[in-house]
């Protein structure tokens, strides 16, 4: 299996980074999960391997750090990702029925992708967002105070 | 009647000003007047001090005191030393740190670089969990905005003292939360807690002295520096002094942050500042301090809310996340929630926690599948006794007290669900396996 070149962008943040930490592979985590971002949504083993050699970290570490963090995908995702909240002060405030309304209007179930590859819906544990409950992230923004009529409104800003 | 409780602003003051997160505004409002008092007219050990008389306590879980965790630091270590504020905020109920560093970002750098100078730091990391993209981009533009005006970098303010900071982000896991994880995931590792002793204030991030420190916490110490250790005494308890901001959440009328001094009614802080148990409802029971600690019945809302009273009633004040369930509440599927929580998050370091929060997990889900048998009720205490005490880390602890607590409150529900086989109708299923889940 081939490297890949890494982003620029992902080269940079490194850069800007790496004199204020005593190790490159310091840097490993921050740095994977912004290069998802730029190659393609997910962590596929050709970035791992890219990753490996621009951090000098081995391979098999880079892929033992990357399986552990749940922001960190495992498999393609959607142009977009819901992660909508499934803890306990949401689950308070109607967070369960906002997830099953969710699943109808996007017409597939918590873990799945809509067949157009627009949407990804994942359930998550507390967002730090409990008083704006029910709430859910898309993307890197917060929805808070979810009700069942602002859903088409928020869905359409993503497409 | 009695006064109604008031809020007493001390890190949230400047929450509600939309442009407080910018330099000129901060500085408007007294921003880093304490700092320049500090490094201008105190020495190190003398803001240690300070720190110490005002009796700050940690304000991330254990309550631990600030200066006094400071003081640990060897004075005398030849080398770097680190200072990492603590923004991973995962405890279901808590959502006060996020709530700061997008808010009021400079008053908890302004706090960072005080506790570094106070303890010889030269570099700071701010670990924020992965979500807050927000606040992460608040933060950064904060610090490079006070690189510019000389409060970071090198020579701050002309004293000699130079201290570096950087964000750095985790990306989803509520383990690295814990200090000692949170430095191996800094360290670039899957988030693994480390052994104690050595503790991080000799051996933390890569080996070298360490001091861990909540968000909330240090924004509260530049207001102790400018206002004097004896101002922040003067409030809260003589055991819990000062403030805390307690994340209200679930069946209230106002769900919020509220900071509030230590030792006040939790009952005024539901209604006087929460408004009340929603819809007119009457108290259940409530959660004190975030998801780790036990829940308390309605009997006790009266109590005060600081670290030694919850204590006393068999709780914790942990975060201060303050979880308030209605008559309504299905304390059963409460439970399969939370337990759910630990079993996904547990990191699998260590086995009590790994597999006891698992087996927990399937029992709770056994039940609520109307397929509950009653020994199950014991089997899940049994393995809390398996979990508590035996695990690694403190996230072990965290798991039993839900499950214990609520089936000693409320052991009629649980067999109401068992005996009638009542079935839990589920309005989605949780997919952690998909395209986010941890494998193991
Ligand atoms: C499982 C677990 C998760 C934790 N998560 C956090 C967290 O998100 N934020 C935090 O400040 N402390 C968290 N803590 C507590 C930290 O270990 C540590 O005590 C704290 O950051 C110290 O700062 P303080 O003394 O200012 O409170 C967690 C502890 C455990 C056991
Ligand atoms: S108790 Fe053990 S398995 Fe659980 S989080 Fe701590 S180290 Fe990991
Ligand atoms: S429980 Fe949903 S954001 Fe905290």
């Amino acid at each position: 299996m081939e490297s890949l070149a890494l982003h620029e962008a992902v080269k940079k943040f490194v850069e800007e980074r790496i004199s204020k930490y005593p190790t490159k592979r310091s840097l490993l985590v921050p740095t994977l999960l912004l290069a998802q971002e730029y190659h393609g949504g997910y962590i596929s083993p050709e970035l791992v391997k890219s990753i490996a050699k621009y951090l000098e970290v081995p391979e098999q570490e880079v892929h033992s750090t990357a399986s552990f963090y749940s922001l960190l995908n495992k498999h393609k995702v959607g142009r977009h990702t819901i992660m909508a909240c499934h803890n306990v002060s949401c689950y308070l405030r109607g967070g369960d029925s906002l997830i099953k309304k969710l699943e109808e209007k996007l017409g597939i179930k918590v873990g799945q992708t809509t067949p157009d590859g627009r949407f990804t819906l994942i359930s998550v544990e507390c967002i730090a967002a409990c008083g704006g409950a029910p709430a859910m992230i898309i993307d890197k923004d917060y929805f808070e105070n979810m009700t069942e009529e602002k859903l088409d409104e928020v869905l359409a800003k993503f497409t | 009647m009695a006064e109604k409780l008031k809020e007493v602003k001390v890190t949230t003051a400047l929450c509600e000003i939309p442009v407080a997160h910018r330099i000129d505004v901060y500085e408007a409002h007294g921003g880093y007047l304490a700092l320049k008092k500090a490094i201008k007219e105190m020495k190190p050990d003398e803001v240690i001090e300070e720190v110490k008389r005002s009796g700050l306590r940690g304000k991330g879980g254990a309550g631990f005191p600030a200066g006094l965790k400071w003081s640990f630091v060897p004075k005398d270590y030849v080398g770097p030393k680190y200072l990492a504020c603590n923004a991973d905020e995962g405890e279901p109920g808590t959502f006060k740190d996020r709530y700061l560093i997008e808010k009021n970002p400079h008053q908890v750098i302004e706090g960072c670089i005080i506790a570094s100078y106070a303890v010889g730091i030269s570099h700071c990391y701010i670990y924020t969990r992965g979500e807050f993209y927000l606040g992460k981009e608040r933060m950064e533009e904060a610090i490079e905005d006070a690189y510019r005006k000389g409060y970071l970098g090198e020579n701050i303010l002309g004293s000699g003292y130079s201290l570096d900071m950087v964000v750095h982000t985790g990306a989803g896991s509520y383990e690295c939360g814990e200090e000692t994880a949170l430095l191996t995931s800094l360290e670039g590792d899957r988030g693994h807690p480390k052994m104690k002793p050595p503790f991080p204030a000799t051996h933390g991030a890569w080996g070298k002295p360490t001091v861990i420190n909540n968000v909330e916490t240090l924004a509260t110490v530049p207001p102790i520096i400018k206002e004097g250790a004896d101002w922040h005494t003067s409030l809260g308890t003589d055991k819990s002094p000062g403030i805390k901001i307690v994340s209200v959440s679930g069946h209230v009328e106002r769900p919020g942050n509220y900071e509030v001094e230590y030792g006040v009614p939790t009952s005024s802080i539901i209604n006087d500042l929460a408004g009340g148990v929603w819809k007119g409802r009457k108290l259940k029971c409530f959660i004190p301090g975030g998801s780790s600690t036990p829940a308390l019945p309605a009997e006790k809302v009266d109590i005060p809310y600081d670290y030694e009273s919850l204590a006393s009633a068999g709780s914790m004040l942990g975060s201060g996340a303050l979880i308030v369930f209605d008559e309504t509440t299905d304390i059963v599927r409460v439970a399969e929630i939370i337990t759910r929580f630990y079993a996904l998050e547990s990191c699998g370091k260590c086995t009590p926690c790994r597999e006891g929060t698992r087996w927990m997990l399937q029992i709770y889900e056994r039940i609520l599948n109307g397929a509950g048998r009653m020994e199950d009720l014991d089997l899940l205490l049994d393995i809390c006794g398996g979990v508590e005490f035996k695990s690694f880390c403190p996230f072990g602890d965290a798991t039993v007290g839900i499950v214990r607590s609520t089936i000693n409150l409320f052991r009629d529900e649980y067999e109401d669900y068992i005996k009638n086989h009542k079935v839990y109708e589920r309005e989605f299923i949780p997919v952690r396996h998909g395209v986010n889940g941890r494998s193991g």
